[in-house]
């Protein structure tokens, strides 16, 4: 037979609980190729067992760009942004470009009873108090609400955030941050709609004007761009 | 309140989202534009290896500094067509690394010398293996959601298929396949950067 399809093979490397076909066997057995790409897959699961949190990356700030720049005399001012905005992993500069209507700054100020959660575990350690807050309302035609948390504790900068009454979701929950200017995005994560969660925010980020904090619903479809299917939102103070 | 519809047309701010390859070929033949890109691309990971190995944030800024201004300076020995770009600037961050923990060590020898305090903190060499895990972490962070959260909570948090579907509130059955495509996405990702899981 053919060599086992790379499912298969990732399958097999990461033990999950899937036994093989007779045939599949008697090809594993025979074949090296296949069993020196699961080896090497094997190696690779056990290397990531070893991440660490602390091996998340830490992005060198703007000004290192700045300096490479200066010492060369390059032309190519473009900044370069840094490159991670995290939530369980940090994620690559992948800003997303939107055109927000102007008026999006201006969400978030509606007044109402509100009981979101926080992360539990949260809860046993004193936190930083946040240095700013908002509400997170639901969009027309949408339910759900919650508060988000802008909390600075030493160098690190965090969202804080509990919803309420997200509906079951076809597909997940992802927390944005949004520019004030109506045309930059930036993913913090999946958002767990049931604990809600604390997702790590690169510094000076709202100083920059990504204040506006939505969670949209995402199809499961392999697409990194906002789906447009916001549910709830609300606006960072300055 | 807003409407949904009034956000947005959303697309990648990536400049036409070069392939790898058109990066390394516009970096070898002098654009500066490509320069930025392969800083955007990976200095994270320089920064990272740099912060991991020397301990100090100084230190890594300018090591992540000298990288990106020696690979420039000597991209003409930079050949895309039999290397990878990756590799060659994980390469020239070791060698930096290097440099920079032996200045440590002969400013300590120098202490040493005028002190008489014992030389028994040697330079480390950098280590394979950490380099590897940050490579690793690196394309783990470059995958989309919910790819790369499920990643993370395996790798991360240890936690089980099953934790995963019920915490994101996914599909069992789509977990496992987001963690053996993701692993095998890894894989190939490390073989061109590192040349293999265990290293080159």
């Amino acid at each position: 037979m053919d060599h086992l399809d790379p499912e298969q093979l990732a399958r097999y490397a990461l033990g999950d609980d899937v036994p093989l076909g007779t045939d599949e066997q008697a090809h594993l057995a025979a074949c090296d190729t296949c069993r020196t790409e699961i080896e090497e897959l094997r190696q690779l699961a056990d290397l990531g067992h070893e991440l660490r949190p602390d091996d998340r990356l830490d992005p060198a700030p703007p000004q290192v760009w700045d300096r490479v720049v200066d010492e060369l005399g390059l032309r190519e001012r473009e900044p370069a942004p840094s490159s991670q905005y995290g939530g369980v992993a940090p994620r690559r500069d992948r800003r997303r470009l939107v055109f927000v209507g102007a008026v999006a700054a201006a969400v978030g100020l509606i007044a109402g009873a509100l009981g979101a959660r926080v992360l539990s575990s949260d809860e046993i350690a004193p936190q930083p108090q946040p240095v700013a807050t908002t509400r997170l309302d639901p969009l027309e035609g949408k339910t759900g609400d919650g508060v988000a948390d802008l909390i600075k504790s030493g160098g690190n900068t965090e969202l804080r955030v509990g919803v309420n009454g997200l509906p079951a979701p076809q597909g997940f929950y992802e927390l944005w941050l949004i520019n004030t200017d109506g045309e930059r995005m930036v993913s913090l994560g999946v958002l767990d709609p049931t604990t809600g969660g604390t997702f790590a925010v690169p510094p000076n980020l709202t100083s920059q004007g990504y204040r506006i904090v939505d969670v949209s619903l995402e199809p499961d479809d392999g697409k990194p761009e906002h789906s447009r299917d916001s549910v709830i939102r609300g606006t960072l103070p300055t | 309140m807003v409407s949904a519809d009034r956000v947005l047309r959303v697309r990648p701010v990536e400049p036409g989202d070069l392939s790898a390859a058109e990066v390394a070929a516009g970096f070898a033949a002098g654009h500066e534009e490509a320069l930025a890109e392969v800083y955007r691309r990976w200095s994270a990971l320089v920064h990272g290896i740099a912060l991991k190995m020397l301990g100090d944030r100084a230190d890594a800024e300018d090591v992540t500094q000298q990288v990106f201004v020696s690979a420039w300076r000597g991209r003409s020995t930079f050949d895309p067509t039999t290397g990878s770009l990756p590799a060659w600037l994980v390469g020239i961050t070791k060698h930096r690394i290097a440099d920079r923990l032996a200045a440590r060590s002969r400013d300590q020898r120098t202490l040493a010398a005028v002190g008489g305090i014992r030389e028994d903190m040697r330079a480390a060499p950098t280590d394979d293996r950490v380099v590897d895990r940050l490579v690793l972490a690196d394309e783990i962070s470059r995958l989309d959601d919910p790819r790369r959260t499920i990643l993370g909570l395996v790798f991360y948090e240890d936690q089980t298929y099953a934790q995963i579907a019920e915490r994101l509130n996914l599909p069992l059955g789509t977990v496992k396949s987001h963690v053996r495509r993701g692993l095998l996405h890894l894989r190939d990702r490390l073989r061109e950067v590192t040349g293999g899981p265990s290293g080159s």
